[in-house]
């Protein structure tokens, strides 16, 4: 199952659209590895609302997407993790400590807008 | 009006489970056997035809006892309950002892239920009551008192399998009344507030155990969903005591905000809690804490962009603060 990956501005948005295998997950994350430093991308936002189960290799790969891009030079925020997923996530530990969140797309643009123009304004 | 409470019985019959084939394992347990229901024949008329007496005895005796006031206080319960219960005394000599049997034990057990009457009240009027049957038997078989204690111990036999079904009902009524009380205290536990666009207020007052803790955070994380929140601010100024296992619940619900891009607040930790926390060691590194809901609302709505503004009120008193002075600062 391929993810689609959208260019919005300077921000990359990958949808998840159902449940995806390990290897959809690794490739989800090579792409955006790649097309961050391709496109010169500024954000990236994972929307993950489809997902309703995550387990630790996708927030493993989750936490990898984020620090791959951020090597590349892009912010990750994950947004719309559902209520139930969130509560099963900490329940097993997987709390996704130093990772953005928002509660869904428009959220995760806010958040990113945000913290983008901060960082233009520290320099 | 006797349709509708027979449809009553039979639907508690239902809920409580009791089908045909329990009905028959009631019997056996009882030790309810086909000889019985012989010996139950050759007294039939002893007891049927002293039926009126037999029930005047069991409510002469319940009348006479403080404890079934409630129950006298209601001439048209109390008339109901004495037609079935002079219903019951024939029919406890019937020899059928099936489900229409069974459903009109439910029926007067729900009058005893609705009467708020004890099961040792009742055991003690049912007593009296078989005691007097057996003053029926003995009389009918004076000159045979084997035959007469084979029959009232047969008889007896019904009497307990009615004994089994009336504290049933009892038991099942009381039992429902304590669920629903525990569903409404469990809905009034967990309310999630919202006071302005996109900011949740969560009070929680009383004792966290581990069940109400997963129903809270489970509120908690709807709630932000659906109301699309941003901030919430968890109010424990009614929390008296916190020990590891609460402040760990408290920690579970803060980052499963988090995961969904809600920042959490936690307010009106008192001076006993936060000794307990620390002596404790909990780690709350990770808990943004401030020390009372007014603080806590202001600091949520800075993170939220709103400013306060106060507005002089028109006759020159103190300043009051306005809805319309609430206002998101344009980003």
């Amino acid at each position: 199952m391929l993810v689609p990956v959208l260019k919005q501005g300077d921000v990359l948005i990958a949808s998840i659209q159902a449940a995806l295998s390990d290897a959809d997950l690794l490739q989800l994350r090579d792409e955006l590895a790649e097309k961050v430093g391709r496109l010169r991308a500024r954000g990236v936002i994972v929307d993950v609302t489809a997902l309703d189960v995550m387990d630790s290799f996708a927030t493993r790969t989750l936490r990898g997407i984020v620090q791959m891009t951020k090597l590349r030079g892009a912010e990750t925020v994950i947004v719309g993790i559902q209520p139930d997923v969130a509560s099963a996530m900490v329940q097993l530990g997987l709390t996704l400590n130093d990772i953005s969140t928002a509660l869904d797309l428009e959220d995760g643009f806010a958040l990113l807008a945000s913290s983008l123009a901060g960082r233009h304004r520290g320099g | 009006m006797a349709d509708q409470t027979g449809t009553a019985g039979h639907a508690l019959m239902q809920q409580m489970g009791i089908t045909t084939e329990n009905i028959e394992r009631r019997k056996r347990v009882v030790g309810l056997c086909p000889d019985d229901l012989a010996r139950i024949a050759a007294i039939r008329d002893a007891v049927a035809g002293n039926c009126e007496q037999l029930t005047s005895q069991f409510f002469d005796f319940l009348a006479s006892l403080e404890e079934a006031r409630p129950l006298f206080g209601n001439r048209e319960m109390v008339d109901r309950a004495r037609r079935l219960k002079s219903e019951h005394v024939v029919a406890m000599v019937q020899g059928d002892y099936g489900t229409r049997y069974v459903e009109q034990r439910i029926e007067l057990g729900l009058i005893y239920s609705k009467a708020a009457l004890d099961p040792r009240v009742f055991l003690g009027a049912f007593h009296h009551l078989v005691k007097a049957m057996g003053g029926s038997v003995m009389k009918r078989f004076h000159d045979a008192p084997h035959d007469a204690f084979e029959s009232f111990m047969a008889l007896e036999k019904v009497a307990f399998f009615d004994v089994g079904i009336i504290v049933d009902v009892l038991i099942f009524e009381r039992e429902r009344v304590i669920g629903r009380q525990q569903e409404a205290i469990r809905e009034l536990s967990t309310p999630v507030l919202q006071v302005r666009d996109r900011l949740l207020i969560l009070p929680i007052i009383g004792v966290i155990d581990t069940h109400r803790a997963r129903l809270l955070t489970d509120n908690l994380l709807q709630a932000i969903r659906a109301k699309r929140a941003r901030v919430v601010v968890v109010d424990v100024t009614g929390v008296a005591a916190v020990d590891s296992k609460v402040a760990n619940h408290l920690l579970q619900a803060v980052t499963a905000s988090r995961l969904m891009g809600a920042t959490v607040i936690v307010t009106g930790l008192s001076s006993e809690v936060a000794q307990t926390l620390v002596t404790l060691g909990v780690d709350l590194s990770r808990l943004n804490t401030i020390g009372d809901l007014q603080g806590g609302i202001e600091e949520a709505e800075r993170l939220l962009g709103y400013t306060v503004a106060s507005t002089p009120s028109p006759n020159g008193h103190s300043p009051s603060v306005h809805p319309q002075s609430v206002q998101p600062e344009s980003a």
